[in-house]
């Protein structure tokens, strides 16, 4: 059934089980109690659900907020553009959910609502929560070898998909863009030598570190991920499986993720979606896993993506890793990455400025894109500025 | 003429014949990376520019500055009926194809 019918279907039935129950429950004879209790607890139950937002085809949009919190963050994303020298922050979409309802959404640049923007390494956690479906399937153990999916592996035999997801596969990869373009792995993976078929281009490499112990961000072990859901969906499953499992339930209708030559989705860097349909993966992700009555990824599987990896030192990146997901954690004596935002903000970043920031304990989902070419833009200034605006609780 | 009367006479030459040797083993060690390093600029430009266009649907002038590089390149062909995107650059050519609309832009072959 397609999302929006669900959706609507949802809604339709909850409307008319609670007032029958209702009219059932006052003006007809007297129940059993233990039947009267459970009609009750079920009628609470239903309450509750409904009382959520969720997008049907659209966002539906809450109350707008002005005043100068909101001209504070304005000034900060929305600064003069310069398309031609790039510099300094170059926000193409910032876009704010409250409570699952659209409360901020501006564009600039040539970017609008129905752009399917390039996110870059949002991808790697957008095809986290793709295998989170599959694993609620219960195709494949976080402990289980990824060669058994992915037999071209097998000079690392050992590494398990945990260790992928924590980018702690000990693959001596290089992931440096744009400063060391010839010893950098990544440029030479979507590029030159690997863009054929990335995966196999990755398991190439030689090992520096077991499998499991060390963190080294690597645009090659999310390529890993996708070249193993290839068998662990099955071939025939494989080309559509991003959109069955993941876009289509949540009303997502025009994404794009492009892949190798091979037919693996480049999932390090690839997929593109529009603003408002990357905040339904946020909303999915703050609610835990559930999509309206359905619970999509097991709760167990976020709880994986929002654990930090043990093997990570403090300060070896911007923020800490999860599976696959950015967190927000004071670590081994260090401060939060984003001293300003609450410690449960978890992210998805990508090149150039790229993010979708979860706040569960705000009701927030913030998404940003934009097209960053120095380090002016900074997660911790907008964060703050957007808390100002939106959070409805004071912040300490 | 031994090897240390040659140091003794000549200790610039050999100092250069020296860092010759050096460069030319670091470049049999990276020949693989210095080989393919010329089809950066071309594969990379040809790729980003496809998916700013065509998935992105970003207008032509606003793509052709999201690829620019320090890096010039020479030959640049948008066929825009068939959406395929050719440039070329450091002697190299390459190609991406606008495939679909899951699929999006692919570097060719």
């Amino acid at each position: 059934m397609p999302a929006k019918a669900a959706s609507k279907a949802l809604k339709t039935s909850k409307l008319s089980s609670t007032s029958t129950r209702l009219s059932r429950f006052f003006f007809t004879e007297p129940l059993p109690m233990s039947k009267g209790l459970s009609l009750i607890f079920m009628l609470l139950l239903s309450l509750s659900a409904h009382a959520e937002n969720w997008p049907a085809e659209q966002w539906s949009t809450g109350p707008k907020v002005t005043g100068p919190a909101l001209e504070a963050l304005e000034s900060y994303a929305f600064p003069t553009r310069d398309d031609d020298t790039r510099q300094g922050v170059r926000t193409d979409a910032l876009l704010v959910i409250r409570d699952g309802q659209l409360i901020y959404e501006r564009y600039a640049g040539p970017t609008t609502a129905d752009t399917p923007h390039l996110t870059w390494s949002i991808s790697k956690s957008l095809m986290a929560t793709v295998l989170g479906v599959a694993y609620g399937e219960g195709l494949f153990k976080l402990q289980d070898p990824v060669v058994k999916f992915y037999p071209a592996l097998e000079n690392h035999p050992a590494i398990t998909f945990a260790d992928l997801l924590h980018w702690a596969s000990g693959l001596d990869w290089q992931e440096d863009y744009e400063y060391a373009p010839l010893k950098s792995s990544v440029v030479a993976m979507l590029y030159t030598r690997g863009h054929r078929d990335m995966a196999a281009y990755t398991a190439g490499f030689e090992a520096y570190a077991e499998p499991g112990q060390a963190f080294r961000y690597s645009s090659g072990d999310s390529n890993l991920l996708a070249a193993a859901l290839r068998a662990i969906v099955g071939p025939d499953r494989y080309a559509d499986y991003p959109w069955r499992a993941l876009f289509e339930p949540l009303g997502i209708h025009h994404a794009v993720w492009e892949a190798d030559a091979s037919g693996t989705f480049v999932a390090s860097s690839y997929a593109y979606l529009t603003a408002r349909d990357l905040a339904r993966i946020g909303l999915l992700m703050a609610r835990d896993g559930r999509w309206g009555g359905r619970q999509l990824l097991p709760r167990d599987w976020i709880a994986f993506n929002r654990e930090p990896f043990a093997g990570y030192k403090a300060h070896q990146d911007a923020a800490v890793p999860g599976g696959q997901w950015w967190l927000n954690r004071a670590l081994d004596g260090a401060t939060q990455p984003w001293p300003d935002a609450p410690a449960d903000t978890f992210a998805a970043l990508g090149h150039w400025g790229q993010a979708l920031y979860v706040i569960p304990g705000e009701k927030l989902v913030i998404v940003r894109y934009g097209d960053d070419r120095d380090g002016s833009y900074q997660h911790n200034e907008l964060l703050k500025r957007v808390l100002k605006a939106f959070a409805e609780k004071v912040q300490p | 003429m031994s090897a240390r009367r040659f140091v003794r006479r000549r200790p610039f030459a050999t100092l250069l014949l020296l860092l010759l040797v050096v460069l030319l083993g670091w470049g049999w060690q990276e020949r693989a990376a210095l080989w393919a390093f010329p089809d950066i600029i071309s594969a990379y430009t040809a790729k980003e520019y496809c998916s700013c266009r065509y998935v992105m649907n970003n207008d032509v002038g606003y793509c052709h500055r999201y690829v620019k590089q320090w890096l010039p390149f020479s030959g640049f062909v948008d066929d825009s009926a068939g959406k395929r995107v050719t440039v070329s650059g450091m002697g190299r050519t390459n190609t991406a194809q606008w495939l679909g609309e899951r699929q999006g832009c692919r570097l060719q072959p």
